[in-house]
């Protein structure tokens, strides 16, 4: 730029100027397309609702299956008769199909080892063998059933969904979902694996610490409302980029000090540095 | 020191000694170093990046210079039409949306990044280096300045005769004082006389409770290990208000749990249910987080725990005191009713509170 | 050149052309200004990397103003209660405050207004921690000594006042997060002995929530407080300007001089474009790390809350203090001294009046009355080295406890050993730090005068006939028989090794490309100008950090 063209020299810099220009405008409209294009694609994928159609069967071939699964996985700590274990396991009298299909579903039973809070794991059974175990539980001492038809509801609920969502459960498992510590080693686990299904039995069940929400409670409008939320916020993109877990102020602070100071002091760095 | 233009005060200062007419003579570089060392400036060390010019090197430089405002226009360029094309509405079947500010923020970084980038490439790379010292001066004013000045102020002051006069010392120091007050009694304004609200919630017997969407509250309604936020019933909306102060949590315990109560509330519970503030004594968020199994209810903001089991004593954490307790009860109709106010100011401490 | 002033000025000769010329020309009839715009160009800055911190917290906040106005075009703070109806289906029809509505309104109805919102966020962060990096800077160098208290001074009330105003700008969305933080503040209002309730009325207006709050604090905000920090910069930088920058100590470098570079053109191309960087890096973070999704939190409803709730990082270290504070409430007869005034109004009232008061404190203890331009490496002070990093320590724990709950959750480990670890960090870290840093420091100090003496470790190892190894070292200076140097430290970086040691205290590296070039090296005074400068035993002995000797 030092010896600029005089005027009078005419016109191959500006040609070249030109077509400067119009690369630049190609280029801008070039990422904007992509924008636009991405868009397009990005909207033909619409979440849908899960409907739950696998109910356990009240079969006497499958209650058998579910039996002896039992007997090789369950009994040293649950009893012979589902009456619990001292020291080692729950009577599961009465907790219902749904306490099954939660626990066994998330892989938190069967148990490794005992600790403040058993941890979700990669499923042991399958959805077939677990649906037999909760039938045999359930066949045995009754209880909560496993819910069936649409879990969701339509999207007229999503705003009520979530102010339920955010009066009975953000307050362990935070206002997006990505769970919370509890007191001595416990937590309320992060909702990101949770499918419909595990979110309705947790809360018909409320395992381990979590309270219970019988319908009586929160009916089942209600409770596909808080499913739906919960489960559109985890599907819908975050408008304003990475979302750094959706859990508030603790890794804003962390990205502004590594990210955003980091940078600038590597270009203090930069620009002090003698050239 | 008899400089009086204003530009020569302090001491030292290397004037130039050439006259205007000389220097007009000076090449535009002198001419420089002589107009610096007006302002205590002596460029010690000056060198041209490329005193050959038009060498391979510095056209490198200069390529890599116009590269960065190249991209500051077209980062700019590209913001200004994303900022048009791009879909930005919220869309609840769709994530084209969640792009719009992501490629803004792009954009617009790339075109500041680019501005400042060839700014200071320019300094670096094509502005004559340079290192130049500049005077500075004791921290203090010459000796006879100080002494001028204190000569003027106290001849002023003798002159107002202030140091004689008592009485006018006096007057005017009052006055001040009472104008100062003009300033901050207005303030006045702000202060409220705390009316007792702090003492009372909207609990009264009878009051029946009611949940966040409006149901009444009756005894089968909560499954055993269950809690459900309550309020007092009203005919019209909740205040903001009264979820504030009147918020409460119900619990039903699990089979197997007892509450030992504190002295003079054993009926305040209702059979297998307790129903307590919402709001913890320490700063006043609402403790909800509720381990069925240990009984246990932690507050999220402060991690302070209450074990109700124990009549929500403090446990673990900054709060001090128990969670206040709602006597509650079942009435004819079979609905949850409150049988008094708390006996209690609900939330944190606070200094009249006994 | 000096002009002499007689009772009428004879008119100017305007020997400028161009455009540029003629406006000069212009301004210089009606105001003067020739003197003082040479003055300002010629001015000049000393550069050294972490002399820029101060100008990123002063970008920052400009940053600050030209995003906030944008938001004031769309927010309204008002706590009258409405049903939203916006763009964002997940809260259509729920109830919230026109304060909430109208920012979710920037945020989804505004084209390009959460870019905007986002931005003025991160700048908010950054603000505090650019202010904070460049006092801890200011403060290991002791840059804050005489003549620069009040500017030290100045500077701890702009940082009081940024940490209040950004956590009135959280609070102003009015969203489930920083509601929860205003009824915390609330509470820590209350807190405070005998006038706590008239103090919590005065500013709510009513009983919590009310509906004054929430403009109340727009207006501290977008007035008050920004109207305070505008004007105290203007007096921390004009002290700046007067008193010229401080300097390291090195070759040529003098209490007496600056050496650096001029304002126009080389600094101001540098600290222009440097604006724009800082932009820069606020706008990728803006456009590109969602921050404050307050449609994520919901409105504020007093019966509702999150878990992990905290507050920006700046209020972390309260939040922590809060968290880590036994549970000692205070009962008097009918009254109650509530456990929140312990680590929420007397603890910052302690750390931020030493902070305050540290550059009298330290003056008082050293006797330092000389006036000093030049700054000490840290290392040369171990006293208040170590004083800071105790402190520094201190705060990190009050930080880190902030998040615990967080840190507790995400690394699976107990929130009450956390709480525990915290408590007891608090009391036992300080202590550590102190002795190591000041361990550090004597071992650097000793390192520093052994390679004075002895010279740079080369690497090279000898046999000597009598069979013994040594390593060549390169000396410093003119050495005496049994080659040692009298070369006594001045307060400036020593080179430690040999392709160090034409440049001291800086390298000469190119940042993309290598740009040393060999008659540059040439050209510059290499250590033993520096420590051939001539200073005299007195300022040798400021440089090391002790005081004057009166005795000379």
């Amino acid at each position: 730029m030092t010896d600029r063209p005089s005027t009078t020299k005419g016109r191959r810099p500006r040609t070249r100027l030109r077509r400067r220009v119009s690369g630049a405008i190609a280029l801008a409209l070039a990422l904007g397309t992509v924008g636009v294009a991405y868009a397009t694609v990005a909207a033909a994928a619409t979440p849908k609702a899960q409907v739950a159609s696998n109910a356990p069967s009240e079969d006497p071939v499958e209650i058998r299956k579910g039996r002896q699964l039992f007997e090789q996985g369950c009994i040293t700590c649950h009893g012979r008769n589902l009456q619990g274990v001292q020291d080692r396991g729950p009577s599961l009298i009465g907790v219902g199909e749904a306490a099954v299909y939660f626990q066994v579903a998330t892989g938190r039973m069967p148990v490794a080892r005992q600790e403040a809070q058993v941890e979700r794991k990669e499923p042991y059974y399958d959805e077939a063998e677990t649906l037999q175990i909760a039938a045999y539980v359930q066949s045995v001492g009754g209880g909560a059933e496993i819910p069936t038809g649409n879990l969701r509801g339509s999207d007229e609920n999503l705003a009520e969904g979530g102010e339920l969502f955010r009066l009975n459960c953000a307050s362990c498992h935070n206002f997006a979902g990505r769970g919370g510590a509890l007191s001595a080693g416990k937590y309320a686990p992060p909702m990101d694996q949770a499918n419909d299904l595990t979110i309705w039995t947790a809360m018909l069940t409320g395992p381990q610490n979590m309270p219970v929400f019988g319908d009586n409670q929160l009916t089942e409008e209600q409770k596909q409302a808080i499913t739906n939320y919960v489960q559109t916020l985890k599907e819908q993109g975050d408008p304003g980029g990475a979302p750094i877990g959706r859990m508030g102020p603790v890794p804003e602070g962390l990205v502004a000090w590594v990210v955003g100071i980091g940078a600038i002091m590597l270009m203090i760095l930069w620009i002090g540095a003698k050239s | 020191m008899s400089d009086v233009d204003g530009r020569h005060l302090h001491a030292g200062t290397p004037v130039p000694d050439v006259d205007l007419e000389t220097y007009r003579t000076l090449s535009l570089e002198d001419q420089a170093h002589e107009a610096s060392k007006i302002d205590g400036v002596t460029i010690t060390h000056r060198r041209d990046r490329f005193p050959v010019p038009g060498t391979k090197a510095e056209k490198r430089a200069e390529r890599v210079v116009a590269l960065c405002f190249v991209a500051a226009f077209v980062g700019a360029l590209a913001f200004t039409v994303c900022y048009v094309v791009l879909p930005w509405r919220y869309d609840i079947s769709s994530d084209s949306y969640a792009w719009f500010t992501p490629v803004l923020g792009l954009t617009m970084a790339i075109s500041l990044f680019g501005f400042g980038l060839g700014a200071i490439l320019w300094a670096k790379l094509l502005i004559t280096e340079e290192e130049s010292v500049q005077e500075r001066h004791g921290g203090y004013s010459e000796q006879e300045d100080r002494e001028t000045t204190a000569a003027i102020v106290s001849d002023g002051w003798d002159m107002t005769g202030i140091a004689r006069r008592p009485l006018l010392q006096r007057v005017l120091g009052l006055s001040v004082l009472a104008l100062g007050a003009l300033a901050i009694v207005p303030l006045g304004g702000l202060i409220k006389k705390p009316k007792g609200e702090l003492f009372r919630t909207g609990w009264a017997e009878g009051t029946r409770l009611m949940t966040g969407d409006r149901r009444l509250v009756r005894p089968g309604d909560i499954e055993a290990g269950g809690i459900e936020t309550v309020f007092p019933a009203t005919e019209e909306g909740l205040s903001m208000q009264v979820r504030a102060d009147s918020v409460v949590l119900l619990i039903r315990l699990r089979p197997g749990q007892t509450v030992t109560p504190r002295p003079d509330q054993e009926d305040y519970g209702w059979q297998d249910y307790v129903a307590f503030s919402k709001i913890c004594t320490h700063a006043g968020c609402p403790a909800s987080l509720y381990e069925q199994q240990t009984g246990r209810l932690l507050c999220p903001c402060h991690q302070s725990q209450f074990d109700l089991l124990q009549d929500a004593k403090p446990v673990f954490g900054p709060a001090a005191r128990p969670l206040p307790k709602l006597a509650i009860t079942v009435d004819d109709e079979g609905y949850f009713v409150a049988r008094r106010d708390f006996n209690e100011a609900i939330g944190p401490s606070f200094w009249e509170r006994p | 050149m000096s002009q002499t002033t007689s009772e009428r000025r004879p008119t100017p000769t305007r020997r400028n052309t161009g455009p540029v010329g003629k406006a000069a020309d212009w301004a210089d009839e009606r105001y003067t200004g020739s003197g003082l715009t040479r003055r300002a160009l010629n001015k000049v800055f000393p550069d050294n990397w972490s002399f820029m911190m101060g100008e990123i917290a002063l970008y920052s906040f400009v940053i600050l103003l030209l995003t906030g106005v944008y938001l004031s075009f769309f927010y309204d703070p008002s706590m009258t209660e409405v049903r939203y109806n916006g763009s964002y289906e997940l809260l259509r029809g729920v109830e919230m405050s026109r304060a909430y509505d109208s920012t979710l309104d920037i945020s989804f109805d505004v084209r390009g207004g959460l870019l905007m919102r986002q931005i003025h966020h991160w700048a908010a962060l950054l603000f505090v921690a650019a202010m904070t990096v460049h006092m801890l800077r200011v403060f290991f160098t002791g840059a804050f000594r005489k003549p620069r208290e009040l500017t030290w001074l100045l500077g701890v009330t702009l940082l009081t006042l940024g940490i209040v105003e950004g956590f009135a700008g959280y609070s102003l969305p009015d969203d489930l997060l920083s509601g929860t933080g205003l009824r915390i503040a609330h509470a820590i209002m209350l807190s405070i002995p005998v006038v706590g309730t008239w103090v919590a009325y005065a500013i709510f207006g009513a009983e919590f929530p009310g509906t004054d709050i929430i403009p109340r604090l727009y207006i501290a905000h977008v007035l008050l407080i920004p109207g305070l920090i505008l004007a105290i910069i203007t007096v921390h930088v004009g002290l700046v300007v007067k008193q010229k920058h401080t300097q390291f100590p090195g070759p040529g470098r003098q209490e007496n001089n600056v050496v650096g570079e001029r304002m126009y053109p080389s600094y101001g191309a540098k600290g222009g474009g440097f604006f724009f960087l800082v932009f820069g890096v606020m706008a990728a973070l803006g456009g590109l790390v969602q921050i404050n999704p307050i449609w994520l939190y919901g409105p504020y409803n007093p019966a509702h809350v999150s878990a992990g709730s905290q507050p920006d990082w700046y209020i972390g270290f309260l939040d922590g203090s809060t968290r880590l504070f036994p549970a000692w409430e205070i009962r008097l007869w009918d009254y109650t001294i509530s456990p929140l005034v312990w680590p929420c109004v007397v603890l910052p009232g302690i750390m931020f009046t030493l902070l305050a008061l540290y550059p009298f404190i330290e003056a008082r203890l050293t006797k330092d009355r000389a006036l000093h331009n030049l700054l000490q490496r840290p290392r040369d002070v171990p006293v208040r080295t170590s004083l800071g990093a105790m402190a520094l320590t201190f705060y990190t724990v009050l930080l880190i406890s902030g998040g615990n709950d967080i840190i507790a959750a995400k690394f699976d480990i107990s929130l009450n050993a956390m709480t525990w670890a915290g408590r007891i960090g608090l009391i036992a870290l300080p202590p550590i730090a102190y002795v190591l840093t000041y361990t550090i420091c004597l071992g650097l100090q000793r390192h520093d005068r052994q390679i004075l003496e002895h010279g740079v470790e080369t690497g090279i190892i000898k046999r000597l006939p009598s069979g013994e190894f040594i390593e060549v070292h390169q000396p410093l200076g003119p050495v005496d028989d049994h080659g040692h140097s009298a070369l006594e430290y001045a307060g400036a970086a020593v080179p430690k090794r040999m392709n160090r040691l034409t440049h001291p205290g800086r390298k000469a590296k190119g940042f993309l490309w290598k740009v040393q070039d060999p008659d540059e090296v040439q050209d510059r005074s290499g250590t033993e100008a520096a420590l051939e400068a001539g200073l005299e035993t007195n300022e040798r002995r400021e440089l090391a950090g002790r005081p004057k000797d009166p005795e000379l």
